[in-house]
């Protein structure tokens, strides 16, 4: 084909044909390196974890995509656009001035008004010293109780919002938590602290749009009640009608407790993975 | 099943249901022993040479060549659904674009095995591509099956990548969906390619002019099979879709795509098959009153070998072109399940039988006043590499679907939503 080899000689055909040929295979190498730079270029501008995260939200369940405003009954029904990122929604300022309605029961947890609350089940506490301390919700506590490992990130790590901060592994299942802020990670605890990371956020904590995807209040108590439902329904004995408490507890450890329950499902749904 | 209490449930979607691992392993494990035997047969062929076969000089095209370009017609459904859907923009057919990729990856791939094993000596496959004979038509096709191969395989990686412990790593769901934007442009560089591929397998026979059975006039320097290989592939592609996801259908015990998809594609199949049967007896009928006279052969010579008679051109035009494309385009015989089913069947059986009528056929009658009839019967080696692809073909089709997103199930819970007070 090329010069080089004895008797070759470039003919019209030679040169329509390879042209072709090359300009075809050109088009697919480009396209392939297009992609890779794109994704290269995702990383570096601190973009991959919030598409990656967009990506997971819109593949949740309708269900588990209600605004914050429905929850709080601001709001009949809304689903959210934004992937909870309320910082960036252009209706918050119009639905938060709503009056809030009442709650229904939430099976006697325990949401402190001092804290955020991510959908994601973690809790978020603004620290004196400019950093904020992050642990999970007292749902989870009771659903997984002690976990059998826990791994952490490195001290010095960057987390994106919505990036997942930690794993734990209970009963053979891995529960994967997402950040509920972005920052870098100063200090790991675990079960035994009552916290799990402290953050040094990346934005001000003095600025309100900077807590403003979290819930507080009236959302909390909305979204518990509702989360506290979904558990209930999921985890009720195989074959039997779909029934609600209308009062008591919730009993710790229920990973332990109802082995056979379908935990692939809950707890995709309670950590939002897909 | 749930598949929470599967042993391999974390690398299956979640919400998804699959049988249970062992009853999985026992369905492959056929397979697997096929695929064994295929690869042992082909390892044969490979290390001996092509007398493990029953080819010769004379019949150098034998079951092989026939599964290629089954395989390959069959194959279109691949690249003409990624046409319909991101150059026409028939989002309608979305739900079966996974599949129609697994199942033009499979194809190609199977195809171009095979062809490894033909074509032998594997080592020197490059010479193709460093020497090409730019005046063969099967340089071209060589070129456009490597480069379409090579376009199913970026298409397939995105899929792959959608596994559900493959997307647990950000890189990859990032690289996925960058790829996946860029799908478009895979879809027009395939569409291309395949147009060519399919067009070149049926112009290597219509230049066979030593062979008076397949050769035939055109237009340029296309013969007339070069086009109608173009249309009875993309006729016989969704047609082939439709079989696969009822297949599936069946085996799982699920509805995995909505009807008025299948009903779609045997709409699209049907008008293709109409066209392609039209084109067809055209050209049937100039070869027989024209080309082959002009060759100095009488018309219904060729059919006076059995057991090649009149009924296999019959068959060909009119049991398995004409009927089925009757019962695909009107509303009412495509609605019910089990015509639509009969009829792409029938369509994808009359393209394998244009395809073996091309391939077989051709060399077996004789050309020459002291030619024989020729017969050829596949050696065990050649059965045995055939069955080794379509064993290939099942494996990989079963592991996609259970480990892959082939069929987005739809989410729960989400009917219209309304928004505010």
């Amino acid at each position: 084909m090329f010069p080089g080899i004895d008797g070759f000689h470039w003919t019209f055909g030679h040169i329509l044909f390879l042209s072709l040929f090359f300009v075809v295979a050109l088009t697919i190498l480009t396209t392939v390196a297009s992609a890779v730079w794109r994704t290269a270029k995702d990383f570096r501008t601190h973009k991959a974890i919030d598409f990656y995260w967009k990506e997971n939200f819109s593949e949740l369940p309708e269900r588990d995509r209600r605004c914050r405003h429905e929850l709080a009954g601001r709001v009949i029904s809304r689903v959210c656009d934004n992937a909870f990122d309320c910082r960036h929604c252009e209706n918050y300022a119009q639905f938060v001035v709503l009056p809030a309605t009442g709650h229904v029961n939430s099976l006697g947890l325990n949401y402190s008004d001092d804290r955020y609350y991510h959908r994601g089940h973690t809790w978020l506490k603004p620290e004196q010293d400019g950093t904020v301390a992050i642990g999970l919700d007292d749902l989870v506590e009771h659903l997984v109780g002690d976990p059998d490992s826990v791994r952490m990130p490195e001290i010095g790590e960057e987390l994106e919002l919505n990036q997942v901060a930690w794993r734990m592994r209970k009963n053979d299942k891995e529960i994967q938590v997402r950040a509920p802020l972005e920052g870098t990670v100063i200090a790991v605890g675990g079960p035994r602290e009552g916290w799990y990371l402290r953050l040094q956020p990346r934005l001000d904590l003095h600025n309100l749009l900077t807590f403003r995807h979290l819930l507080r209040g009236p959302e909390v108590r909305g979204w518990v009640a509702r989360e506290a439902e979904r558990l209930q329904l999921q985890l009720r004995a195989p074959n039997t009608p779909a029934a609600l408490a209308d009062g008591g507890v919730l009993m710790p450890d229920l990973m332990s407790a109802i082995p056979e329950a379908d935990w692939d499902t809950v707890l995709g749904d309670t950590f939002l993975q897909t | 099943m749930a598949s929470s209490t599967l042993m391999d449930a974390r690398w299956i979607a979640r919400g998804e249901e699959r049988a249970p691992l062992s009853r999985f392993l026992l369905w492959l494990a056929p397979w697997i022993v096929l695929l064994a035997i295929g690869v042992y047969a082909a390892g044969l062929c490979l290390y001996y040479g092509l007398n493990q076969t029953n080819m010769d000089n004379r019949f150098a095209f034998g079951l092989w060549i026939f599964l290629d370009l089954g395989i390959i017609a069959l194959g279109a459904g691949a690249f003409f659904t990624g046409f319909l859907v991101y150059i026409l923009g028939r989002t309608e057919l979305k739900p079966i674009l996974n599949t129609a990729v697994v199942v033009g990856f499979i194809c190609y791939s199977g195809a171009v095995s095979i062809l490894m094993i033909d074509v032998g000596q594997p080592l020197r496959a490059w010479f193709t591509f460093w020497h090409p004979n730019t005046h063969s038509m099967l340089t071209e096709v060589t070129f456009c099956i490597s480069c379409y191969l090579l376009v199913l395989s970026l298409e397939y990686i995105p899929l792959l990548l959608r596994n559900r412990q493959l997307k647990q790593l950000p890189s990859f769901f990032v690289f996925e969906h960058q790829l996946h934007k860029l799908v478009p442009v895979l879809a027009a560089v395939g569409t291309l390619l395949s147009f060519f591929h399919q067009g070149s397998l049926g112009g290597l026979y219509g230049v066979l002019r030593g062979r008076p059975f397949a050769f035939r006039t055109g237009f340029l320097i296309w013969p007339s099979t070069f086009f109608l290989f173009i249309l009875s592939a993309i006729a016989s592609g969704p047609s082939f879709l439709i079989l696969i996801t009822a297949t599936v259908e069946k085996v799982t015990g699920k509805k995995l795509v909505a009807d008025r998809v299948f009903r779609r594609l045997g709409y699209i199949s049907g008008l293709l098959l109409a066209l392609y049967v039209a084109a067809k007896s055209i050209d049937t009928l100039v070869w027989l009153n024209f080309t082959s006279r002009s060759e100095g052969f009488a018309p219904w010579q060729f059919y006076s070998h059995k057991p090649f008679g009149t009924p296999i051109l019959f068959a060909e035009i009119v049991v398995l072109g004409l009927l089925p494309a009757c019962l695909l385009i009107p509303e009412t015989t495509r609605r019910r399940r089990w015509i639509l089913l009969c009829a792409a069947a029938m369509a994808c059986s009359g393209v394998l039988l244009n395809r073996f009528v091309l391939t077989v056929q051709t060399l077996a009658l004789p050309t020459l006043p002291f030619d024989d009839f020729l017969q050829y019967r596949p050696s065990w080696q050649e059965i045995a590499s055939f069955g080794g692809v379509i064993a290939y073909g099942v494996i990989l089709y079963s592991l996609s679907y259970r480990y892959l997103p082939l069929f987005a199930a739809p989410k729960e819970g989400d009917p219209p939503h309304v928004s505010g007070h």
